[in-house]
């Protein structure tokens, strides 16, 4: 993806903060945070990823953004206004697409981004262009001037998307954009994405869908349990030290996680999927043993390849049907104690 | 100020738009409360004075206000907080009370149609003449106003959708039935009478019929109630909408 950002960057070479969110403390339930203790900042013209499992507490820190919820502790500075205590300064500084549906029924969707972009101070003149400019791009022309309620899911997502950037805020907050989007104009919804920075608005990007984020964003946070766990560009997440190869064997069905050597002592496994980070030194000796494993019938297939985000994410979350396997465990004793010989010579 | 009535005025077209699939229906039902109410009851009395005719016709418009602005008003707003488009509307850069203001008119004017016809029907049906004051026009909108201002402290103010739409249902059956609108407060127990009189509803009905017909009403009085919940209504509301989570 075509990376022509235009960013502000001040005298000391750093990009300009835009929201600044410091120790920001929320619940809806005494004594369970939905938010606990998040600062991160947003600068001028980036894409900024928010990803993070259901229930996260990513929407919540959004709606606090945007003004509809009241954090119970800590600030939230936008161009150095505090919309905590302004939130209209904040509806005007942001556009947003919220995760849920839009209430767009009875209007087509010129009508719609029109109407958005009036209400955002756009000219009548330059919101019917820019509307059709977003119509002619995201190939909706066929929709332009029908109503929603014949729309599709993912028709009404494009909607939305267009009424949250037809007059973009100087942040453009997308949640879940290409939710129910065909893959082909979720190709283009990013190019309009990325575009929008060179149009000098930052994005923060709230997503599930990790791969897509990965090409998108230029940093992002990672939230679990209303928590930052990770925060930074996808490359320096993704590194470990020397520990920035991937390492995955598929197990023939019905054949249980084998023991585990050394190298693979931080292992996740899901199902009868099993994927490690190595250093570049430990790839011989994995090949090895997966090769004899192979042999064995026990592993069907394996691939070494460098680590994606989907690794680091699955990593500082968990998953719900993953779990990490230390070295030497196992559930299937005599498969273990074939193993054992390999990973002996494996990891010798 | 030009601001907010460009806001108005947008808002305003959003919520006719998104109406307009709604409104033929809306204004069809308007009109057969109407005829129910003054024809229909009026089946009731098999000998009907020309007093119960006046009670039934114009007490018509005053039900068919808060019909809209009692129960259909606070319906669609707890459908809009169960569909979770509601907060999309909140997330918008115009003055909430703009908002409320462009929903509101919409409301009132659903209202209109089914008002002058049940006036119209009722006085042909019942052969007597209306006898129209210009305060018709402030009465019944102030009316229908403190409907959609009470509507919406239910919709915004129960904790749950689900909540304002079995307080709306409740509604409807106590103003029907039990409501000194389409007859005399005199025909309503001492202990309802009392009630009544701390409640905007008979003195809506009294503006009705102070400004639209001959019948004996105190309207300095009813305006002085109506409009005193009518301002209580709107300051709830008003906080209720700027509430934060």
């Amino acid at each position: 993806m075509k990376r022509d950002v235009t960013m502000k960057v001040n005298e000391s070479g750093v990009q300009d903060v835009v929201l600044e969110i410091d120790k920001l403390h929320k619940s809806y339930v005494r004594g369970i945070l939905v938010n606990d203790n998040i600062s991160l900042s947003l600068r001028q013209g980036e894409i900024f990823g928010l990803l993070g499992p259901n229930g996260a507490g990513k929407t919540t820190l959004v709606n606090q953004i945007i003004g509809l919820v009241k954090p119970d502790s800590g600030s939230i500075m936008l161009d150095s206004v505090d919309i905590v205590a302004n939130p209209g300064y904040a509806r005007q500084a942001c556009s947003f697409q919220a995760q849920t549906q839009v209430p767009i029924t009875g209007l087509t969707a010129r009508q719609a981004i029109e109407l958005v972009g009036r209400i955002r101070g756009g000219s009548a003149r330059h919101v019917r262009e820019r509307a059709w400019e977003l119509i002619d791009q995201l190939e909706m022309e066929e929709w332009a001037n029908k109503t929603a309620d014949s729309f599709s899911g993912g028709m009404r997502r494009l909607v939305a998307f267009c009424m949250a950037v037809v007059v973009p805020g100087r942040i453009v907050i997308l949640d879940e954009p290409t939710n129910d989007v065909d893959p082909l104009r979720r190709r283009l919804l990013w190019q309009k994405v990325r575009a929008l920075t060179g149009m000098g608005s930052t994005v923060l990007l709230v997503t599930h869908n990790i791969i897509e984020a990965e090409r998108a964003v230029d940093r992002l946070a990672i939230v679990n349990e209303g928590k930052v766990v990770g925060m930074g560009t996808p490359g320096s997440l993704k590194e470990n030290g020397n520990n920035n190869m991937r390492f995955e064997l598929i197990l023939e069905p019905m054949v249980e996680a084998p023991v585990l050597p050394e190298f693979m002592q931080h292992t996740v496994v899901t199902g009868q999927r099993l994927v490690t980070r190595l250093t570049e030194g430990d790839m011989a000796p994995a090949i090895q043993w997966a090769r004899g494993l192979k042999e064995m019938g026990i592993v069907e297939e394996f691939s070494i390849g460098p680590i994606t985000l989907e690794d680091v994410y699955v990593k500082m979350v968990g998953h719900a049907d993953a779990q990490e396997m230390m070295e030497g465990e196992t559930n299937h004793a005599p498969i273990a104690s074939q193993l054992r010989t390999y990973a002996k010579v494996a990891g010798s | 100020m030009p601001q907010s009535l460009r806001s108005y005025g947008l808002m305003l077209k959003w919520q006719a738009l998104s109406n307009k699939p709604l409104l033929p229906l809306e204004a069809a039902v308007q009109v057969m409360i109407a005829v129910g109410f003054v024809i229909g009851l009026s089946f009731l009395y098999p000998d009907i004075s020309p007093t119960t005719a006046k009670f039934l016709t114009t007490g018509a418009p005053t039900l068919i206000l808060l019909m809209t602005g009692l129960v259909l008003a606070p319906q669609i707003i707890a459908m809009a907080r169960t569909e979770g488009t509601f907060e999309y509307i909140w997330s918008l850069p115009i003055p909430r009370m703009v908002y409320l203001a462009a929903d509101a008119t919409v409301w009132v004017l659903v209202s209109l149609p089914g008002v002058v016809i049940a006036l119209a029907i009722g006085a042909i049906y019942h052969g007597f003449s209306l006898e129209v004051s210009p305060l018709v026009v402030p009465a019944l909108l102030l009316v229908a106003l403190t409907g959609v201002f009470i509507g919406y402290t239910i919709a915004y103010g129960a904790p749950k959708p689900q909540l304002a739409h079995l307080a709306t249902q409740i509604i409807v059956f106590l103003i029907m039935l039990f409501s000194p609108v389409i007859y005399p407060i005199e025909q309503v127990p001492s202990w309802l009478a009392t009630l009544h009189r701390g409640l905007p509803i008979q003195y809506m009905a009294d503006l009705s019929r102070g400004t639209l017909t001959d019948l004996d009403v105190n309207i300095g009085l009813a305006f002085g109630v109506v409009s005193a919940w009518c301002v209580v209504a709107f300051i709830i509301t008003s906080v209720l909408i700027h509430r934060r989570r």
